[in-house]
């Protein structure tokens, strides 16, 4: 007994040092945890009633200013807003344009992030070093300056027809198509999908890479079996990112886009203010929200594998 | 020099490396090109299609942008609120930050993926939604209500990458200077904090830059009251000439510009993809 005590006492003092540390741990993430949950998970949480139908309680002021507002008629509330938005006739345009700006995009950024990130790893020298620093620019700059100057510089009398003028060939007006949408989201994206890449890529040990290499790999077996699979997380999470910030942006579509179709992010400023139909306005962006929600859910997936990996759960 | 050591794969092929120069220069059109070419614009008098050169040069612009009284209260009214924004932000995460690299409480992984999955919904939809709840708290058009607009941009940068740093420090090194008889608060500010340093410079410049840019979010709270640099973009694009919005763009990059500078060696660093890994 004597010799067990002081082990027991010893555990348990360490057992209510960690339970004590826990309480305050979990005090001091409350901050910025209540900010979120005061200033975005209850607004929209109050907005998603908006969209059914509760004209009621936070929803009154909204209700009374806006047009064409659905009240519920069931208990639950009414599917009216959602009905308006899917019959619309802009809204088949604008979500396919949304989606595919995403889709071209995202796969536009890791494919060059991926190309760069693993031509740095690979061959390395000048190139490389001045290629990264170039793609990192996009970082320095505020999206409003970043989506005008790609809008001045694609336009009827920007740089890109001015030069090719002079060659004789008529470049097309890219700004006010999607495709200028395309060009300026993967402007803006590219830098934080290259450090992830990068700095996923430069992780994976020399070792293995040698190895495989002695084995007689060649370098794009390398890259498939090697290089990609074990930098596959920061991969995914730099796709999910870049995909749920394109869907969601606004400025580079108003600036850049055409008016019919555009982007949702700008038919859900344009329904809440130009047109006062906040209700509408407010079922777009739970559209957009499913769609990030799926994209979001691989990323959630992809560090958990990391973690899993790594064997910290 | 580390990086040196890196295995390397040599490539002779000429034709490899023609391709990598055009692919090269297709990049630094691609991505300095709008910049250089609005750029430009801020000292020219006109520029008429198709000529390559402009028709004149000037500094008329810069003394009309810094004479406008509006576009001067903009450039105070950023230059005041974005401090403040990173200094709340600073004081509310940096301890949650602490908290979610060095300990494990209940709902930890809740409160890192909670955070994640507010980044997802689409910021202008958050802000439509916002605005019911700011018209119930009469926070319209107020600073109040823009400082808190730009603080929710900021808390995913302000919590993710120092509690990256933060979990990166080696407990070892903690308890030696413990062992050699330093007061917990002596190890924490000279080992614990010293050490987090970069992840939190990098989260103090990305934080300050979202504030600094954020415009949706801004513009719709503010205006027609207040106006920052960037929602003053969006009037200045509609209702002045090129010229105008070509200086204004680049006094309002001069911050972004400075503070990157500054941190380019610790976000290059890999301190910010760190960040964004849930760990």
């Amino acid at each position: 007994m004597t010799t067990v005590k002081p082990v027991v006492v010893a555990e348990s003092l360490e057992a209510r040092k960690a339970s004590r540390l826990s309480v305050l741990g979990f005090f001091m993430a409350l901050p910025p945890m209540l900010l979120v949950i005061c200033f975005v998970g209850a607004p929209i949480l109050i907005a998603f009633t908006f969209s059914l139908g509760w004209t009621t309680g936070p929803n009154r002021v909204v209700s009374i200013i806006g047009q064409e507002i659905h009240k519920k008629d069931q208990w639950w509330g009414t599917f009216g807003a959602y009905k308006d938005v899917f019959h619309d006739s802009r809204f088949p345009g604008d979500l396919r344009t949304t989606l595919l700006v995403t889709l071209i995009s995202t796969t536009l950024v890791l494919t060059m992030a991926l190309g760069i990130g693993i031509y740095q790893r690979m061959i390395g020298g000048r190139i490389a070093s001045i290629m990264t620093i170039l793609t990192l620019v996009p970082l320095f700059v505020p999206v409003v300056i970043a989506s005008w100057a790609i809008h001045t510089f694609y336009a009827g009398d920007g740089f890109m027809r001015t030069l090719m003028s002079h060659f004789g060939i008529d470049f097309p007006t890219l700004t006010s198509t999607s495709t200028a949408i395309a060009i300026g989201t993967i402007w803006t994206s590219l830098p934080f999908a290259i450090l992830m890449v990068t700095s996923g890529l430069q992780s994976v040990p020399d070792a293995l890479i040698e190895t495989a290499q002695d084995a007689g790999a060649g370098f794009f077996r390398i890259i498939r079996t090697v290089l990609i699979p074990l930098a596959l997380t920061p991969i995914v999470i730099a796709g999910t990112f870049t995909a749920i910030g394109i869907m969601g942006s606004f400025t580079i579509p108003l600036f850049l886009g055409p008016n019919q179709p555009t982007m949702l992010g700008v038919e859900i400023s344009n329904f809440f203010g130009s047109y006062n139909r906040p209700q509408q306005s407010i079922v777009m962006a739970f559209i957009v929200f499913a769609a990030a929600s799926g994209i979001a859910f691989i990323y959630i997936w992809a560090n958990v594998r990391s973690a899993k990996q790594s064997g910290r759960i | 020099m580390a990086r040196k050591d890196k295995a390397r794969v040599k490539t002779s092929n000429p034709l490899v490396k023609v391709l990598l120069v055009i692919f090269m220069i297709c990049m630094a059109i691609f991505i300095l090109g709008p910049l250089v070419w609005l750029g430009v614009h801020a000292f020219v008098t006109n520029w008429t299609y198709p000529n390559l050169t402009p028709d004149g040069w000037t500094l008329h612009w810069w003394t009309k942008v810094l004479d406008d009284s509006a576009l001067e209260a903009a450039i105070r009214n950023s230059l005041i609120i974005s401090p403040i924004v990173v200094l709340c932000s600073m004081v509310i995460c940096l301890p949650a930050a602490y908290a979610a690299g060095r300990m494990n409480y209940a709902g930890r992984k809740t409160f890192l993926i909670g955070m994640f999955a507010a980044n997802s919904f689409p910021k202008i939809g958050l802000f439509a939604s916002i605005a019911t709840l700011y018209y119930a708290l009469n926070l319209m058009g107020t600073v109040f209500g823009i400082i808190i607009i730009q603080l929710l941009g900021t808390i995913i940068y302000m919590t993710w990458i120092p509690a990256a740093a933060f979990a990166a420090v080696p407990r070892n090194l903690e308890e030696a200077a413990r062992d050699a008889g330093a007061s917990k608060f002596r190890v924490f500010r000279t080992i614990t904090l010293r050490m987090a340093m970069p992840g939190i410079l990098v989260a103090i410049v990305m934080s300050f830059l979202a504030s600094f840019d954020e415009a949706q979010g801004t513009y719709l709270v503010g205006a027609p009251a207040i106006f920052t640099m960037p929602t003053e973009m969006y009037s200045l694009v509609q209702n002045y000439p090129i010229q105008v919005a070509a200086v204004f763009s680049l006094l309002l990059a001069i911050p972004s510009v400075l503070l990157i500078s500054l941190a380019r060696k610790h976000i290059v660093g890999g301190q910010l993809a760190e960040g964004f890994q849930i760990k």
